[in-house]
């Protein structure tokens, strides 16, 4: 009766343990995405390869989404997850419209992204943003993030698997002051919306040389006081 | 009573009622703020409190069994500059450059579209506002028995003394 009731001394709990996992909610589709913002106007362009593991899926794919009048929306990453986040956003805009008779600007679609993005804190969007366009007072805008929603603006940015090729390109060419570093200085870059255009496709050339989901094809979006421009350009095939 | 940092409030009728609407916009005009990092427009501000007037309340547990018994005046300064709102318990808005509401209403309007001028100075402003309450206060003005506040572009309440400055004029 008492051996009933004592406490197991020398039995250890046995931890449980899970399978390894077949099935995962995510996919990497790969890419890369670039935004450079200038005085008046905003370069957004990404790969128009999609890839899942060591194959290609489609060569002609666009990672980059307008969403106003002003904001265009580059993402690499799981392109499931990005067409929703498409749609989502879509969404709250028309809504917005319809409540405040308006377009939202550059900068308040920015944080409707962040907190987005934020919202699915613990089964996040497999996506990782680069937001441009132009702000309220018709100046360039970038703004970048990370999966769960932390973002910045700054002068230039590049996310997705070329991103590491392409940053260090860009940090060299365009170096902007910090926005930590007091008086505030502006971080548009004094380039000229051609030279930026023709800075993008080099780096993008050169990212295709060395990673292998870059590649195929490069979409670049200009936006500026003039509306909203496509150039496309080839890249590397293999 | 301010609403945000760009918009203010005049009330009357049951002033009890109309905490619950000033709340509500405060809240309304913070979530605006968090959602687009930018200041929720005077308009859709007025629309969002006329929202609540319409449905007597949000939900089902809070809703009220009778309209919002007040009347207001929200004013604010946004991207199409300074502007005036009017609404009423119905739900209804209007946007006005001048309005009188309570009481002494009707005299105090007839006042205001006597001598509202487009290009007042805000001094100018200040005179009108008070010596057209004056005419429809029983009390004689003092800086104890009225307030001023304005939006100019951020709200602010008049001191006591600011008041009396403003009375000094009349």
């Amino acid at each position: 009766m008492s051996m009933m009731f004592a406490p197991r001394l020398t039995e250890a709990a046995a931890p449980t343990t899970h399978a390894a996992p077949t099935w995962s909610p995510y996919d990497n589709n790969g890419g890369t995405c670039v935004a450079i913002a200038g005085e008046d106007y905003c370069v957004i362009a990404a790969d128009t390869r999609m890839s899942t593991g060591f194959s290609i899926l489609t060569r002609n794919y666009s990672k980059i989404h307008q969403i106003t009048d002003k904001s265009v929306l580059a993402s690499s990453g799981f392109q499931a997850d990005i067409r929703a986040l498409q749609k989502n956003l879509d969404a709250r805009h028309q809504i917005y419209q319809h409540q405040h008779s308006k377009q939202m600007s550059c900068p308040a679609m920015a944080q409707l992204l962040s907190n987005t993005l934020y919202y699915k804190r613990f089964f996040p969007y497999y996506a990782f943003n680069v937001l441009g366009g132009l702000d309220s007072e018709g100046k360039g805008c970038v703004y970048t993030y990370d999966a769960v929603g932390s973002y910045e603006r700054s002068g230039y940015s590049s996310q997705g698997t070329g991103m590491q090729l392409i940053m260090p390109v860009l940090d060299n060419q365009l170096k902007s002051a910090s926005p930590l570093v007091l008086p505030l200085r502006q971080s548009t870059t004094p380039l000229s919306e051609v030279e930026a255009v023709d800075l993008v496709k080099d780096t993008f050339a050169s990212a295709a040389e060395r990673d292998i989901y870059t590649g195929d094809g490069v979409e670049i979006v200009i936006v500026n006081r003039d509306g909203i421009r496509h150039e496309l350009m080839d890249l590397k095939r293999d | 009573m301010e609403i945000d940092e760009h918009i203010g409030c005049a009330m009357s009728g049951l002033t009890a009622d109309a905490r619950t609407l000033v709340e509500h916009g405060r809240v309304e005009t913070q979530n605006h703020r968090f959602s687009y990092n930018e200041p929720m427009s005077v308009e859709s501000t007025t629309q969002a409190l006329c929202d609540l007037a319409l449905r007597f309340g949000e939900g089902d547990e809070e809703s009220m069994s009778r309209p919002f018994g007040v009347s207001l005046l929200i004013a604010g300064h946004d991207d199409n500059g300074p502007c005036l709102y009017h609404t009423d318990p119905s739900g209804t808005f209007w946007q006005c450059n001048a309005k009188a509401i309570g009481s002494g209403s009707e005299g105090a309007d007839t006042a205001l579209q006597e001598h509202y001028d487009l290009n007042m100075t805000l001094e100018e402003a200040e005179t009108l506002a008070l010596s057209t309450l004056k005419q429809v206060m029983e009390e004689k003005v003092t800086s104890s028995n009225v307030d001023i506040a304005k939006v100019a572009p951020t709200y602010h309440l008049y001191t006591p003394q600011e008041v009396e400055a403003v009375i000094q004029r009349l």
